[in-house]
């Protein structure tokens, strides 16, 4: 039947065609006299919609949206038989896996046996599992024994009326002081320290006048002062010379006492 | 968990210091933030009651002796409270497996948990006991080398430097028992009808 004239078709035809009018494949002229009769009939314009829209649907729910499907795995265990992963190299890795540290070729390997095998397809979900009922295990801690807690104190401190024991202010004062001492952090810088103080006491002894670090500091800035004086004589054009009094600055100072 | 949080709202280097000095009130304080914790791992590892009570008193006395070598500034007090007491249990756990004659480890049937209710009906709080009980059934039923693994991987939620340090072997050697413990773990519990899909 040819539909030369968009008046021959009626509403029983337009279902007719409806089908292979969305495929396009009807002759140009039916074709035509299709959409003018859905233009012109709202019950076959409301049904094309419906048909359109099924169809939508349909085409997105073909889509898989799996990453891996049993198909494919399938496929790819039959071509790539090396590529298979026998159930105890599995098991070595599902805790990687779990973690997320599989390299991607060992990760598709491992993810391909567990869509494959019937025996280790529900191992990864029992281990989580398994890992869940752990920690639901933990929440719920078991209270202390009745009497527990005063027999510690019994055969630590020998009595369970803890709080009676005072420290004494010896102790305190001990304990105190150990928390304030300076503690050399580093081992190594030991022998700096010492040799820092064996240089003080060696300084005390040749420089200062009466033995103590206030002379060693005396002495140390009347030898600064008269450099000082040395340096701006120089500076002045004065000869050293002509002054004999002012002695010039030796690199050894011995006590002036002796 | 609560012993958890209060352990880590201690102020260690001072309760310490004080402890020292002979306070007992820093002592109980101390036995009183740490006990539970230490008693519930103590349990863990023997399933029994009574051995987590007495391990757990030999845990304190071993601490009391040993405040001395404390040392605020290589971590805090709980870290290093629960370092000592996991040494002490694991050793223990292990002397009492070579050993057997010497376990005081019941049968974890006969044990009744206590577990504090936090609300939800009575049929939840049962359910919770079940699952809690057939977790320590099947966590007893793993060999002594899973079963320290699993314990402080997913019950002490270590982390894998962490146990390595404590148990003295390669990384390797825990990765390979946490994973092969959680795979038996989660067979027995299957088969308990614990974990099923």
């Amino acid at each position: 039947m040819n539909y030369q004239d968009e008046k021959n078709i009626d509403c029983s035809g337009f279902e007719e065609h409806l089908t292979d009018y969305l495929d396009g494949v009807l002759e140009r002229g039916t074709h035509k006299a299709v959409a003018a009769h859905a233009l012109r009939c709202p019950l076959c314009h409301s049904l094309l919609n419906e048909v359109k829209a099924a169809l939508e649907v349909c085409h997105e729910i073909a889509v898989p949206k799996q990453p891996l499907t049993k198909l494919e795995a399938r496929i790819l265990a039959v071509t790539m038989p090396e590529t298979a992963m026998p159930c105890a190299e599995f098991e070595d890795y599902l805790t990687d896996y779990m973690d997320g540290f599989l390299p991607a070729a060992l990760f598709h390997r491992w993810e391909r046996h567990a869509v494959l095998c019937e025996k280790c397809t529900d191992l990864p979900g029992e281990v989580v599992r398994s890992i869940a009922a752990c920690y639901t295990y933990k929440m719920d801690e078991l209270p202390l024994p009745e009497g527990l807690h005063a027999k510690i104190l019994q055969t630590t401190i020998g009595t369970e009326n803890a709080k009676a024991m005072k420290a004494s202010w010896n102790s305190q004062i001990g304990e105190w002081i150990r928390s304030w001492s300076f503690p050399i952090l580093v081992p190594q810088f030991a022998p700096v320290a010492m040799m820092f103080i064996f240089a003080v006491f060696i300084l005390a002894q040749t420089i200062s006048a009466d033995g103590s670090i206030s002379g060693m500091y005396q002495k140390s800035f009347e030898l600064a002062e008269q450099t000082y004086q040395q340096g701006a004589g120089i500076l002045g054009g004065e000869n050293a010379q002509q002054n004999p009094n002012r002695e010039p600055v030796q690199g050894t100072f011995v006590n002036e006492g002796n | 968990m609560e012993a958890v949080k209060a352990a880590a709202a201690v102020n260690g280097a001072d309760l310490v210091r004080r402890c020292r000095a002979g306070d007992g009130a820093a002592w109980e304080e101390i036995v009183s933030t740490f006990s539970r914790r230490i008693f519930n791992l103590a349990f863990r590892f023997t399933s029994s009651v009574e051995a987590a009570e007495d391990l757990t008193q030999e845990v304190f006395i071993r601490i009391y002796k040993t405040l001395g070598q404390y040392d605020a500034k290589q971590g805090d007090l709980s870290n290093w409270l629960m370092r000592l007491a996991r040494n002490l249990i694991i050793d223990d756990y292990r002397h009492r497996q070579r050993n057997p004659q010497n376990t005081m480890a019941e049968d974890v049937e006969e044990h009744t948990f206590h577990l504090k209710a936090v609300g939800g009906s009575m049929q939840k709080e049962m359910e919770r006991r079940e699952t809690a009980r057939q977790v320590q059934e099947g966590i007893d039923k793993l060999p002594t080398d899973l079963r320290t693994c699993v314990i402080l991987r997913d019950l002490e939620e270590l982390s894998y430097q962490e146990i390595v340090e404590l148990l003295k072997i390669p990384e390797g050697t825990v990765k390979s028992r946490i994973n092969r413990g959680r795979i038996e773990l989660a067979k027995i519990l299957r088969r308990m009808r614990v974990v099923n899909m």
